[in-house]
């Protein structure tokens, strides 16, 4: 006598439990963003800048940055574990040549649980800068910069373990744009009184 | 066995077929650069004989290089060049980028790319791995001139290159137009 078990099909459970992976795995997707769609801007800007630095990059930037160069040596550091770093940067000759809804199109994709927006960050320049971080578990394998100006928009996006610290380091480097955020420290009462 | 002997004919010649035409695809990509500038901008371009190079008017110098003095970068006899003066380059930037990206996104990986719609000024680097060394495609485009250099670097420059992509880049394309002294 078959035992229920084996009665059921082992065909649904099986596809049953390819969803379950499936979808898993697309919550838990690389935090790679999509900015292709800034492209447009392009056409007007007075400079774009675009930096894809994908992993193969990556691996060829630690087998060739020297241990020995103390600059190199940071750089290697920083950069060992990461699956890549991507720029778009764009700047203009004249105010609102971006929308707002060209910024939202990165927000939108920046949304919880998988993403949280740090709040103890400013920028050192008047530009409205947003910094977000993915999290797999406890510790962070993504980062979303968006700093926008009244003539300037930047999206830096890096994909592995980083943080704001580690791309502060990075900055100037590897194409990277100097973005100018500095960590506030959270206040206290005594100061918010 | 005469048919054995006969398939293994004809699988080893295919075989030297594919490298071939892999070979010439990874090493012709210059040329094929060049040619999609030329038909994509309506332009062409000036061979350059090497004892000509002396004659060449040089498009910026090396003394403005971040860092001062000039440093030799490629490999001695790597440096592949094609220029273009007194040129219009009158075309869509963006669709120029993409072709320029689809056409090299099987052996070449982007590093940098600068566009200004404004100035009409586009300037990319791409980089692939040769070896124990690394290919570098520079190309610059104004609305006037422009500039292909492909040169090998060493695992060092290479590592020049990736942290000051555009002060090397530019090291590069005047190390290839400069006027050789030595």
């Amino acid at each position: 006598m078959r035992s229920v078990f084996q009665r059921i099909s082992i065909i649904p459970v099986l596809v049953v439990l390819l969803v379950i992976v499936s979808a898993t795995a697309g919550h838990a997707q690389e935090p790679r963003i999509q900015m292709s769609h800034l492209d447009y801007l392009a056409a007007k800007a007075t400079e774009t800048v675009d930096v894809n630095i994908d992993e193969r990059l990556v691996q060829i930037a630690i087998k060739v940055f020297s241990d020995k160069d103390p600059d190199e040596a940071q750089i290697k550091k920083l950069v060992a574990g990461l699956k890549g770093i991507y720029v778009k940067s764009f700047e203009f000759d004249a105010d609102n040549q971006f929308s707002a809804a060209d910024v939202d199109s990165i927000r939108n994709q920046l949304r919880e649980p998988a993403w949280s927006r740090l709040v103890n960050v400013r920028s050192k320049r008047d530009s409205n800068v947003e910094v977000y971080v993915s999290l797999s578990g406890t510790s962070v394998n993504g980062l979303v910069v968006i700093t926008s100006e009244a003539r300037e928009l930047t999206v830096v996006n890096i994909v592995g373990p980083v943080d704001l610290e580690k791309l502060a380091h990075l900055e100037g480097s590897l194409g990277i744009p100097d973005l100018g955020i500095e960590i506030t420290k959270p206040k206290t009462k005594n100061e918010d009184q | 066995m005469k048919h054995v002997t006969i398939s293994k004919l004809i699988g080893f010649g295919l075989v030297i077929l594919l490298t071939a035409s892999l070979v010439n695809a990874k090493g012709d990509d210059f040329g094929s650069v060049v040619k999609m500038i030329e038909q994509f901008y309506n332009v062409k371009h000036e061979g350059i004989p090497f004892l000509a190079k002396a004659g060449m008017k040089v498009v910026g110098t090396a003394a403005k290089i971040k860092g001062g003095t000039a440093k030799r970068l490629a490999e001695v006899g790597s440096i592949k060049l094609a220029v273009f003066e007194d040129q219009e380059f009158d075309g869509d930037l963006i669709k120029f980028r993409n072709s320029l990206n689809e056409a090299l996104k099987q052996s070449w990986i982007p590093l940098v790319q600068t566009l200004s719609a404004t100035d009409e000024e586009q300037s990319y680097i791409f980089v692939r791995e040769q070896g124990n060394k690394f290919n570098v495609l520079v190309i610059n485009i104004a609305q006037h001139e422009g500039t292909v250099v492909q040169a090998t670097l060493s695992s060092k420059n290479l590592a020049l290159l990736m942290k000051d992509p555009e002060g090397a880049g530019k090291n590069i394309t005047n190390e290839a137009t400069i006027i050789d002294q030595e």
